[in-house]
């Protein structure tokens, strides 16, 4: 392990037959190992503040005996004495847990479904990135701040994690819907970085970040990102209050990738069909279910959000049941798909679940931000949102606030640094008021848990109309 | 035949063998080798345990740290859920190491204790330092401590949870679950009533000579409780089970199917009540002590720690509207002259309660708030010192306030908050005493707040909030939300609840990147307010 840091397949079919070897009373055992590596670099005031290297793994091994209930038992240890006591303790949950009703048997064995192509999750650039390199890259994002009298905040990681999921019913990896679910062996890798630069009076704060699977591509960003930062900083100092109110609003690409959380979240089918969400449309006595808004025209015509496997800039770990290829939800503002599962997959035929916008594109436009400001009269630029809440599931409608570099545009121009606002607006309401679309570009959306999956996200910068902020909030 | 490590004790050859373990050999290969197969885990105050940790600080001293220390854990889980029945057990082990090294901090983590790889970690923290502090030069003072020798301490608690039969603990719930059903129109929440016990162990040696071990319970349950009334639904949660430095006793402990009984006796006559849409305006307002604690720390709790004051928290979850400290301290007025706020990590019970924190600090009982003048901030070995030039006017001792913590020993040590109380007022005051004295305004039960990235502006939510007239809670005001700035917010408190009035609520807070998430107890009175602004939070603009 210390030599990939990781575990390797190997690794976990080992585990898996010792796990074997160990069950007592029949039944059925399940095991998910995962395991990551992380280097991490905080920064602060100018200063590495924290370089670490940590590791972890977790055994979850489940234990169903004959007519008993699930029992769970995690542990990180991989010694035969503690597996063993793992596999008892799941054998004793499992029978405290009578459940006479329950069959044998997890998924019936099903048609095998070859892995899903997609472009790589792995790179031997983000496992190879040295303390050195980080260190280097963090000194050189720091120095344009420190140079300029600022003081810059930050924190790079590189990331490699693995994931296997084996169990007793099937040997061979076989389709199903439930957690017992075999999954091949996969690793993946991430790396990210972000910068915050605040002035020394803290009336001034710019920040940029930038995630992907690949570290040379976070890693040649790093100056562009240090530089970006800085000048928001800058520009952002000394800001005056405006009147909540409506405003055209230029969202970065960041920005609107924050808002458009909880819209990419709510592509649900099921949810739909029991009446709950924004895609829910008409009550259907025939089949008694809600129709969904599946067919109708939802967003603005130019809006199309997407997911090509394919893309080596929306690399997932695709899963291996799911619709093979590229999947477009919404479709020039029409609603194509919403995720649903495997059961839902194989009642419709198409015999594959169909994911949800884990990692996604919206369609570019053709305007460069300079023409939006340019043929703005009067709206405010917005870098990013943060703290965002989610206030009604059925409009979307969200709270949450601006931060680091918000200003005003009169005349086509840039014209003051505006004091940061609460905004109340659902991205659904966002994206029926679309005036201009730029050119998509990767954005920060880093997954926060160690063995945390891949969601990449490709945003264009979007300008809006009558954008709803309803409070001021001074803090920066 | 299978030995047993007590059977070694008895035979007197404990501490031969744990010496030869340690000649790098797998611990588990060993103990084949020499036929016994070592009970597992270990108990923390093993002494093998105590050579593991000082082989990581040894290791990183030799590799050149100036300071390093080493944090074992020994960490279990159970978390149980009723209906449908479901549990889940959880046991891990972390080791950590942090070295420093020319004023730079490394660290370097794993789950695997052994002596090899205590040496591994003891070089690489160093390794991670030494890298940095190619870079400019960064000082640091760590705070002088008292060095903490061979001591162990173990939470007192009245039922260890894990003593009790997983069956009991589902019996309970179970039981509370049908006595919620047994009356008419009352339902628990789904898949509830929850309850989580988690068990920590922790050995901590540093190179300064300090030794200690602890073990610390975590105790916390959930029941929300939902009602048909005629038309109406309302719904509340039971908010004597967040999370605590309890056992078992935290369920067996105190009265829960009375507690169940008044949640219900609210909710009925929050059914019974008019609705009313928010009228947006200033009110004269009464919270609960919930709502209480959950403001403190998420404005004055939060703004405290040290770290966000001065920004090294600028790029994860933000900074504080406390930002000068060496200039505010002792000067700067964050409220009414009625509030104290307290920190400790010693209360009986207390969900950071420790006997030493993560840097081997006893940590102590201090003020952050005296009557409404900002006299402290929460601390650690580092950040202590950073507090030198207004420690040295003010004539005080420069000492950690012993704020470090982690979840575990695989995640580095940090700034978190302590355990907070917000002094009570003198006269005897209560919740229903509080609305029936005011003539006009509103009463606000269980608000949820979130707060802008600097402990300033927040909105706070709750569905239940009534409105009151000439002393009488006269309906239930829907969606309302209310937008404060803290430091306004605390000035325009004008009544505390009495000592009797004061209720103790473990929160959760994350923090850091990589986040980390750890909790403490915040116990507050009731409390009034005027001037608070009601908004309707779904109104665009």
């Amino acid at each position: 392990m210390s030599e990939t840091r990781i575990l390797t397949e190997a690794d976990c079919r080992e585990i898996f037959e010792r796990v074997k070897a160990l069950a007592r009373g029949g039944g059925e055992t399940a095991i998910s190992i995962t395991s990551w590596w992380q280097g991490e670099l905080r920064w602060a005031r100018n200063r590495v503040s924290l370089s670490s290297d940590r590791r972890d793994v977790e055994i979850s091994v489940t234990r169903t005996l004959e007519r008993g209930g699930r029992g769970d038992v995690t542990t990180n240890q991989l010694d035969d004495h503690s597996l063993e006591a793992a596999v008892r303790a799941a054998e004793r949950m499992s029978k405290l847990y009578h459940s006479p009703g329950r069959g044998f048997g997890f998924e019936p064995p099903q048609q095998k479904y070859p892995m899903p192509d997609s472009a790589p999750v792995w790179s031997p650039a983000t496992v190879g990135a040295s303390t050195l390199e980080r260190g280097e890259v963090a000194r050189s994002m720091i120095a344009p701040a420190e140079t300029a009298g600022l003081y810059s905040a930050g924190y790079l990681e590189v990331r490699a994690a693995s994931r296997m999921m084996l169990n007793t019913e099937v040997t061979d990896p076989q389709p199903g819907d439930g957690e017992y679910t075999q999954s091949s062996y996969v690793r993946w890798t991430q790396a990210q970085c972000s910068t915050t630069v605040r002035d020394a009076s803290g009336t001034g704060s710019g920040w940029a970040g930038l995630s992907s699977y690949d570290w040379d591509r976070v890693h040649d960003e790093a100056g562009a990102l240090a530089e970006r930062a800085v000048q928001k900083c800058k520009a952002s100092r000394n800001p005056v209050a405006l009147e909540p109110g409506r405003y055209t609003v230029i969202l970065e690409p960041q920005a609107v990738a924050d808002l458009m959380e909880p819209f990419v979240r709510s592509f649900d089918r099921l949810d739909a069909e029991d009446g709950s969400g924004p895609w829910k449309f008409t009550w259907d006595d025939a089949i008694g279910k809600w129709r969904s808004k599946l067919g109708l025209k939802v967003v603005d015509e130019r809006i199309t959000i997407s997911h090509d496997p394919m893309d080596p800039w929306q690399s997932i770990i695709m899963p291996r049941f799911d619709e093979p290829g590229p999947v477009t939800w919404i479709e020039r503002g029409v609603l194509k798909n919403l995720r649903y599962p495997l059961s839902t997959g194989l009642e419709l035929g198409r015999r594959h679940s169909l994911r949800g916008a884990v990692g996604y594109r919206i369609s570019s436009g053709d305007t460069s931000m300079e023409e939006m400001i340019r043929s703005t009269r009067r709206g405010l630029l917005v870098t990013r949102f943060s703290n965002l809440k989610l206030l009604d599931e059925d409009s979307l409608l969200t709270t949450g606030l601006t931060r680091d570099g918000l200003w005003l545009i009169e005349n086509g121009e840039i014209t003051k640094a505006v004091k940061n606002f609460r905004f109340t607006e659902s991205p659904l309401f966002v994206l029926n008021n679309v005036e201009q679309i730029g050119e998509a570009v990767p954005v920060f959306r880093p997954t926060k848990e160690e063995d945390g999956e891949l969601t990449p996200a490709i945003v264009p910068p979007i300008k809006a109309r009558d954008f709803s902020f309803t409070s001021l909030i001074d803090a920066v | 035949m299978m030995i047993s490590r007590r059977d070694l004790v008895k035979l007197g050859l404990k501490a031969g063998v744990g010496a030869t373990l340690l000649s790098g050999v797998p611990r588990w290969a060993q103990a084949k080798a020499l036929g016994i197969a070592p009970e597992m885990p270990l108990p923390i105050t093993d002494p093998w345990i105590k050579e593991l940790a000082l082989r990581a600080v040894e290791a990183a001293r030799s590799a050149g740290a100036m300071y390093a220390d080493v944090r074992l854990t020994h960490t279990r889980g159970r978390g149980f859920s009723p209906f449908p029945t479901s549990v889940g057990d959880s046991e891990r082990l972390s080791v950590g190491v942090r070295a420093l090294v020319d004023g730079y901090w490394g660290f370097a983590a794993s789950p695997i204790w052994q002596p090899d790889e205590m040496a591994r970690l003891g070089r690489e923290a160093v390794n991670q330092a030494k890298v940095m502090a190619m870079g400019p030069r960064r000082q640091i003072d760590l705070a002088s401590v008292p060095v903490v020798h061979d001591e162990h301490w173990t939470m007192p608690v009245e039922i260890d949870p894990f003593e009790v039969s997983p069956f009991e603990v589902t019996d309970f719930l179970m039981g509370l679950r049908h006595f919620v059903k047994g009356f008419s129109g009352f339902k628990p929440g789904d898949y509830q009533p929850l309850a989580h016990f988690q068990v920590q162990e922790k050995a901590f040696a540093s190179s300064e000579g300090a030794y200690y071990t602890q073990r610390v319970y975590r105790s916390l349950g959930e029941l929300k409780i939902g009602y048909e009334g005629g038309a109406r639904k309302v719904g509340g949660a039971l908010d004597t089970l967040t999370p605590a430095g309890l056992g078992w006793e935290l369920f067996t402990g105190q009265a829960i199917r009375e507690q169940i009984r008044q949640l219900m006796e609210e909710l009925k006559e929050d059914a019974s009540l008019p609705l009313k849409p928010v009228e947006v305006g200033r009110y004269e307002v009464v919270c609960d002590a919930q709502t209480v604690a959950t403001l403190a720390d998420r404005t004055l709790g939060t703004a405290t720690q040290l770290d966000r004051a001065l920004g090294f928290e600028a790029n994860a979850s933000g900074t504080s509207y406390l930002n000068a400290p060496l200039e505010m301290l002792g000067r700067f007025e964050v409220g009414s002259p009625l509030l104290t706020l307290t920190a400790n990590r010693s209360e009986r019970g207390g969900a950071a309660t420790v006997a030493w924190d993560d840097e081997g600090v006893r940590p102590d009982e201090f003020t952050l708030v005296r009557e409404g003048t900002l006299e402290d901030f929460q601390t650690t070995r580092e950040s202590a010192a950073w507090l030198v030039d207004s420690s040295t006017k003010a004539n005080r001792e420069i000492r950690s306030h012993g704020c470090a913590a982690a979840p575990s020993a695989i995640n580095v040590p940090m700034l978190h908050t302590p355990n907070l109380r917000v002094e009570p007022g003198s006269e005897a005051l209560d919740f229903d005493g509080a609305v029936a004295s005011l003539e006009e305004g509103i009463a606000i039960r269980h608000m949820g707040v979130d707060m802008d990235f600097q402990g300033l502006n927040g909105l706070g939510q709750s569905s239940r909030v009534y409105e009151i007239k000439d002393g009488k809670r006269v309906a239930m005001i829907q969606g309302a939300g209310f937008l404060f700035r803290a430091p306004e917010l605390w000035k325009g408190l004008v009544a505390l609840g009495g000592e009797e009035s004061v209720r103790r609520y473990g929160l959760g807070s994350s923090k850091g990147e990589p986040a980390q998430s750890v909790f403490h107890s915040v116990s507050a009175p009731p409390a009034v307010f005027e001037e608070f602004t009601v908004i309707d939070p779904k109104r665009k603009a």
